[in-house]
């Protein structure tokens, strides 16, 4: 750069190769910081969420003791650890896909329900051969979830309204009809409890600890179904036109309209595909966890996984890794619980710290700009 | 003011220090970007200083750390002798530092006098006094020769009187360094002399001004010394009269270069666009042919239906009357995919607006328009080995300066982000192209480059549409004139050469009209 005297240079050979080098260190920079500051946000997060503790006097070192090593002391927790990413995972790649368009989707809620409905009606009441009894239940989950995407997806792309809205609503009413469905028409006869029948064995997601032969909970093979969606999610957003169109969509609508782009089927498709994806997690929760239909089965879940496409910057990759880590802390949350004073409310705290963090992208930042001060020097 | 100074002599004196100083001022970005380094500049007390360079020579970046909107990374920085550290524009603010701003940042809402006070209101805490605002306005207006009405809201005045505004709010603040960015970008011929008259005024009661441009000649009128940046450094300082455009230039670029395009006359073949009687949002049944072969330019005040037309022929609005063929196919009713495949490519006037995605990488910004066949896609799969070809392919021939087809179209200065814009409409090989404000907000060596690349296009065969604010690139590359005034062809001159800016201006303003026979002959 000092070297005026010579322009030509600057044209041609070395310097632009120079340039392409910085250019790749400096990615592989940022991809390494980027990983840093993710967990140092949760770290930041729990350590907030500790001081909280520790003000009220409780004993904060035996509450994080149990979070923190916890869900790693015994199998099933290890299970139930991995079966809740797995549903985690699910969501927060069905957030992450609308997320890309740059539409704010918050009806995963609905989905998970409407396909954990419509995989169990099927499962329950169809007899199907072994493993058409689990793909076609699968596969009716994620077309009810799909479809339930479809109806925000065309009122915000054709009509205008509000993806946020609409989908919140959206939610409102597909959670009343699952509850009014459950109790009144699909509980199980003999049962005291508002539950469904069961789903036949053959449509319940074989569980791990068959394969493995050690207690592992409610894990199941739905953990390698989603590592495969997660891949799936990759390649259609990095590797296939419609994953393009997605992402240009989401980073300038305008440029995509003015490039021939439909940017209405974009939307679109972004919120059917969003949706089928919790529609998976819904089925896995009725096929995989509690094997039919329960009042309030999301319990909240959904709205995590908010929190986990957040976290994970909306990569399928990172949505993986942040469920796993997200999950982690809710069993050590429920541990904690169980063996000290304190409540798994903490770990809403936690949540809510990440959000902030997250969002503000604060931490990244302050150690962007430190890095690149220490640089200047 | 304080009309005691002494007035007039442009020159440093060896006594006082100089009013803006800084010594091996540097600024690296957190992505590695180096975008100034190593800058010794020193401006003295009451001089008109141009800072000139091609887009992405650093110039913004330095203006903005003489104004605390960045910080620097490296060096010192002395106003008025006095060494300090910005952490804010209210710091350089405070030590009598304005900056106005290429796009104008006022409250449309508000009157001029509110805006020219705004933030350091008269009268008392917690009141805004209109009436002293307005007096105070006026008092400025009239000390400095910046004419405005004070009482009149922003929104309903022109560019050229909001820009006076933001100048007059400068000085409200105590402005002693006056730092215009791109200050003439946005002003008619007129309103640019009237604002070179205020600013010398200025200078003679003792401001110091510094002028950021890259027209040349605006400079060459204006300025008292020329700050000539290349890649982030300073080239040079000359004395304004003692320099030449070329010398400029050369400085500028870092070679030798001729200022005009060498234009071989067009052979126009067949009609590739035909459009009659198109309506459409500000625009009033506009009829034209454009041939294979030749570059038509529409000239026309900012706002008169160029956009409108430009953006109904791109097929982004839709007519409310009329039709529209591009070599026998009919596109009236076709959207922006449907014109693109009928051979139709398009330079959008505002690239940052809708002209690439920013965030995305300059490879994903040069697929748009293919990204779903061949090569691009095959089997619904992107293949991204012939994406880094084609990108590594495009960046090479269109000299775009990326460090990577992955790095972010945002991350690159104007010139080059057009570079993108053109290098991806015109590898599309189009029938038409509508190409407006092919060369707005790029440098000198750019526009060269649009040049040779636009008349390329069109010895291949191509039909141009050329949209430009820039009379004198009109006159210079078109084939065929047309003067558009209120969404209508008013003027038609089928023979352009030794057509003088002032003679079409006479039709762009509406002083003259050509009959309608004379604008239509032919086009049936």
């Amino acid at each position: 750069m000092t070297s005026t005297l010579e322009p030509a240079a600057e044209q041609q050979g070395r310097p632009e190769t120079q340039g392409r080098r910085e250019f790749l260190a400096t990615r592989r920079r940022t991809v390494v910081v980027e990983l840093t500051m993710t967990v140092l946000t949760v770290a930041v997060a729990v350590l907030i969420a500790f001081l909280v503790v520790l003000a009220t006097g409780k004993d904060a070192g035996g509450a994080l003791d149990a979070l923190l090593t916890g869900p790693l002391e015994r199998t099933p927790r290890i299970g139930r650890w991995l079966a809740d990413a797995t549903t985690l995972s699910l969501l927060g790649l069905s957030v992450a896909i609308p997320f890309r368009a740059r539409q704010i989707s918050l009806g995963a809620e609905g989905q998970v329900y409407a396909g954990a409905l419509a995989s169990a009606l099927v499962a329950i009441n169809l007899h199907l051969p072994p493993v058409a009894a689990v793909l076609v239940p699968l596969g009716a989950a994620a077309l009810a979830g799909g479809a339930l995407g479809a109806v925000p997806g065309v009122m915000k792309a054709r009509l205008g309204a509000n993806e946020i809205v609409a989908t919140l609503m959206l939610n409102a009413v597909v959670v009343r009809v699952f509850d009014y469905l459950l109790t009144d028409h699909l509980k199980a006869p003999g049962s005291s409890a508002v539950q469904s029948a069961p789903v036949r064995p053959d449509s319940a997601l074989p569980l791990l600890s068959d394969f493995f032969q050690v207690p592992l909970d409610q894990a199941n093979i739905g953990l390698f179904g989603m590592l495969a969606v997660a891949a799936a999610v990759w390649f259609l957003l990095a590797r296939t036109p419609l994953g393009y169109r997605i992402r240009i969509t989401g980073s300038n609508p305008d440029f995509a309209r003015y490039g021939g782009l439909d940017v209405p089927r974009t939307i679109e498709w972004s919120f059917v595909i969003g949706g089928a994806l919790a529609g998976l997690a819904g089925a896995h929760l009725a096929l995989g966890i509690y094997g039919g239909l329960q009042p309030d089965m999301a319990g909240g879940l959904a709205f995590e996984g908010i929190v986990v496409a957040l976290l994970g910057r909306n990569n399928p990759v990172g949505v993986v890794a942040a469920a796993l880590l997200y999950s982690y802390l809710r069993v050590g949350g429920d541990v904690m619980e169980q063996q000290t004073d304190v409540g798994s409310d903490a770990v809403t705290i936690i949540q809510a710290v990440i959000v902030l963090l997250v969002t503000a992208r604060a931490l990244p930042e302050l150690v962007k700009r430190y890095l690149a001060r220490r640089e200047a020097r | 003011m304080e009309p005691t100074e002494e007035t007039g002599e442009p020159v440093a004196t060896d006594t006082a220090p100089p009013a803006l100083e800084a010594v091996g001022l540097g600024k690296t970005y957190p992505n590695g970007t180096r975008a100034v380094s190593d800058v010794d500049l020193s401006v003295p007390r009451g001089e008109i200083r141009a800072i000139v360079g091609q887009n992405g020579a650093g110039k913004s970046t330095l203006m903005k750390l003489l104004y605390g909107l960045e910080q620097p990374s490296a060096g010192q920085l002395s106003v008025h002798g006095r060494r300090v550290r910005f952490s804010g524009p209210q710091d350089a603010i405070a030590l009598g530092v304005g900056m106005v701003h290429q796009n104008l940042m006022l409250v449309p809402s508000f009157t001029v006098a509110e805006n020219a006070v705004l933030g350091v209101e008269p009268g008392r805490a917690g009141r805004v006094d209109r009436a002293a605002a307005a007096e105070r306005t006026a008092a400025l207006a009239e000390q400095s020769g910046l004419a405005v009405d004070p009482t009149a809201r922003v929104d309903t005045v022109s560019v050229g009187m909001r820009q006076r505004a933001e100048i007059l709010k400068a000085l409200h603040r105590g402005a002693r360094i006056l730092i215009l960015d791109e200050p003439t970008a946005v002003l008619t011929p007129q309103e640019t002399t009237d604002l070179f008259t205020a600013v010398r005024r200025l200078r003679d009661s003792g401001m110091t001004v510094l002028f950021i441009s890259h027209k040349l000649k605006e400079v060459r009128e204006i300025s008292d010394r020329v700050t000539v940046m290349r890649a982030g450094s300073v080239i040079g300082t000359v004395r304004t009269e003692e320099s030449t455009p070329a010398q400029l230039a050369s400085m500028m670029v870092g070679r030798e270069m001729s200022l005009d395009v060498a234009k071989p006359p067009a052979r126009p073949g067949a009609r590739v666009l035909r459009v009659r009687g198109l309506s459409g949002p500000a625009v009033h049944g506009v009829s034209l042919d454009i041939a294979a072969g030749e570059i038509v330019g529409l000239a026309g005040v900012e706002g008169n239906g160029q956009t409108e037309l430009v953006e109904l022929l791109a097929g982004l609005r839709r007519p409310t009357a009329g039709s529209v063929t591009v070599d026998d196919t009919d596109v009236t009713h076709l959207d922006a995919a449907g014109h693109r495949r009928a051979g139709i490519a398009h330079v959008p006037e505002d690239r940052l607006s809708n002209g690439a995605a920013l965030d995305r990488s300059i490879a994903d910004n040069l697929i748009v328009d293919r990204h779903d066949r061949p090569p691009v896609a095959r089997r619904g799969i992107l293949r991204t080995r012939r994406i880094r070809e084609l990108a590594e392919d495009l960046i090479s021939r269109y000299a775009i300066r990326a460090p990577h087809p992955d790095a972010a179209a945002g991350a690159l200065s104007g010139g080059n982000l057009q570079k993108v814009v053109v290098a991806r409409e015109l590898s599309a090989k189009p029938r038409l192209l509508l190409a407006a404000q092919l060369t707005r907000g790029v440098d000198i060596g750019a526009m060269h480059f649009m040049y040779e690349r636009l008349l390329e296009a069109r010895d291949a065969g191509a039909a141009v549409l050329l949209v430009s604010a820039d009379l004198g690139e009109l006159l210079a590359l078109s084939d065929r004139l047309l003067v558009i005034k209120d969404g209508r062809l008013v003027a038609r001159f089928d023979d352009p050469a030794g057509l003088t800016e002032e003679a079409t201006g006479l039709y762009m303003l509406g002083v003259e009209r050509h009959p309608d026979e004379r604008i239509t002959a032919g086009v049936r």
